[in-house]
């Protein structure tokens, strides 16, 4: 039990420190989760919308795809990436493996079908007199997306959180595809497993406090900017 | 007169269902149009194709700007108020806004949108700054008016905008509507189950029933279940045990249709004798009422009487020659037996 107060002291420590290792995971985690981040948003919501707001041929069966990808395990991902950006796939010229890069693709894979499912269930649930609404003002096209998706800000705020919760939790696509290097991919996850393994508690739960304190801003944040808008 | 609208052997269909069947169908510019009828008959559907926000499973709806040299898109000279208003999740600044930050037109957007809160009643500075949420129900609904009407729309499509609001809300939306027509030509449909204030502020009236049109005027539509008495006479038991006798009717579902010309009035005298007048009810069928309204009917220039017998109302046409009728006197509503017209 003492090692376990002991890491307690020893991460507070760490972390008014300025330990330069333990700023260094969180350095680049804070990198690859706004990449992942931003590119399964960019990418995300406009195919929920589309996902949910049209009738198409094969709705369903994507829409199955889509919520079963949620479950994709980041083993699996971290293994598909690997098979592409190996040097035998076919992707391996762009020598991606091993870096941030990978880790971020890896993370948009995982972050995507979060925010597409979420996203379509959110305009999916949006009342029909909205649309009847926004039609009869005149809105069309873009104006209709963007109007629609602005509704729905609550929602897909949500769905985005629930993303960002998993590309910053995620060891498996980090460990598989970044590689873990010391100053360069490794992120907080990789690191506390790491420390954990060395037997190195104290920076294992200094990380790990770090961990839930940028979940805990992230919260908060969202949590204001729900209020404001 | 040009038209507005010409809807032509239009058919709609939900699934199978049909909603809607109507061969012909002239909307003339600058006239307030009143749609009449019960629920399900319609009514929200054609005036949603009639906003092309729906296009009709077959025929056509053509539509002819109100306004001559109106260069605008034809989604920005049409709008419609929906029966549910729907407000964006934002202030009623932003909610009347809206369609005009649409139409990249923000010129004096606050004097505008102070000028549509005051067509419906509302004080802009009380109100501008509202969320969405924190509005009654007549002042959503008078936010949603305010929203189309600062458009200044050739065509305003109103769907039920009275219902469930309150007195003086139902009041300020009928005001900015007749507003909407004085100030700036708007062809105007509205439909509503405000039926006296459609009579008087119509200046043409569409009936509607199962999705067909069933004349233009205050027809009065009695529902089964009707009851076979003899011979080809059927009768409805109204309140008091009264008894509407009219000929020939299909079967008890029916749904006679009564012209207020074929209805008469005649205030109750003390020695009018029912019994006796129950024996020529092969002809002329007696119903004892209430008057509830008398209402100037602007699409005809005549008095229309809504005579209420228990929570039925009639509506009768009076004569040039008419007696004196006031709201809750008492009278006799004499209805031909054969001046019914029949839908199955």
């Amino acid at each position: 039990m003492h090692y376990i107060t002991d890491g307690f002291v020893r991460a507070i420590l760490l972390l008014f420190n300025k330990d330069p290792e333990t700023f260094s995971a969180i350095k680049t985690t804070f990198t690859v989760t706004t990449c992942s981040m931003t590119a399964s948003l960019v990418m995300g919501i406009p195919m929920g919308f589309c996902l949910g707001y049209y009738n198409f041929p094969y709705k369903k069966v994507i829409r199955t795809i889509v919520d079963t990808c949620l479950a994709l395990p980041t083993v699996l991902i971290g293994l598909i990436v690997y098979a592409f950006i190996s040097s035998r796939g076919p992707l391996g010229h762009l020598g991606l493996l091993f870096t941030v890069w990978a880790i971020a693709i890896g993370q948009t894979i995982l972050a995507l079908p979060i925010v597409v499912s979420l996203t379509a269930t959110a305009i999916e649930s949006q009342d029909e007199q909205m649309r009847l609404n926004l039609l009869s003002l005149g809105a069309r096209g873009r104006q209709l997306l963007l109007t629609s998706l602005w509704e729905s800000r609550l929602m897909i705020t949500t769905a985005a959180l629930t993303a960002y919760g998993r590309v910053l939790t995620e060891v498996g696509i980090s460990m598989m595809v970044g590689g873990n290097i010391k100053w360069h991919t490794r992120t907080i996850t990789t690191a506390i497993a790491l420390e954990t393994g060395k037997g190195e508690f104290a920076t294992g739960i200094a990380l790990g406090l770090v961990l839930m304190s940028i979940a805990f801003i992230i919260n908060l944040l969202l949590t204001f900017l729900k209020r404001r808008i | 007169m040009k038209p507005a609208y010409l809807v032509q052997k239009l058919r709609h269909f939900y699934g199978r269902k049909q909603v809607l069947n109507i061969d012909e169908l002239t909307i003339e510019k600058h006239k307030i149009v009143g749609l009449v009828g019960p629920n399900g008959s319609g009514k929200s559907t054609l005036l949603r194709l009639l906003a092309f926000v729906e296009y009709p499973s077959e025929g056509k709806i053509t539509y002819f700007p109100v306004l001559e040299a109106d260069g605008r898109p034809l989604r920005f000279q049409i709008t419609l108020l929906c029966q549910e208003p729907y407000l964006l999740k934002r202030t009623v600044f932003a909610n009347i806004a809206y369609g005009l930050k649409i139409r990249k037109d923000t010129r004096n957007l606050h004097d505008r949108v102070a000028e549509a809160l005051e067509w419906v009643g509302l004080d802009y500075f009380s109100f501008a700054k509202r969320k969405w949420y924190e509005l009654s129900g007549g002042e959503a609904q008078r936010v949603a008016l305010a929203a189309r009407l600062i458009l200044k729309p050739s065509v305003l499509l109103l769907d039920e905008p009275t219902a469930s609001v309150d007195a003086e809300s139902a009041q300020r939306i009928r005001d900015a509507i007749l507003m909407a027509k004085s100030e700036w030509g708007a062809t105007i449909v509205i439909s509503s189950h405000d039926r006296n204030w459609l009579y008087e502020s119509c200046d043409q009236l569409v009936h509607l029933l199962r999705g067909h049109i069933i004349g233009s005027a205050a027809e009065n539509i009695v529902f089964g279940p009707w009851k076979w008495l003899n011979g080809t006479l059927w009768y409805k038991l109204l309140d008091g045990n009264q008894r509407l006798i009219l000929k020939g009717a299909e079967n008890e579902n029916s749904v006679a249709l009564l012209s207020p010309d074929s209805l008469i009035v005649r205030p109750l005298s003390e020695n009018f004798n029912f019994f006796d007048a129950e024996k020529t009810q092969r002809e002329v069928c007696y119903i004892n009422g209430i008057v509830s309204a008398l209402i100037m009917e602007r699409a005809t220039n005549n008095i229309l009487v809504s005579i209420a017998v228990g929570h039925i109302t009639f509506n009768a046409r009076l004569a040039s020659n008419h007696q004196m009728l006031y709201p809750g006197q008492k009278v006799i509503l004499e209805i031909p037996t054969d001046s019914a017209r029949w839908v199955s």
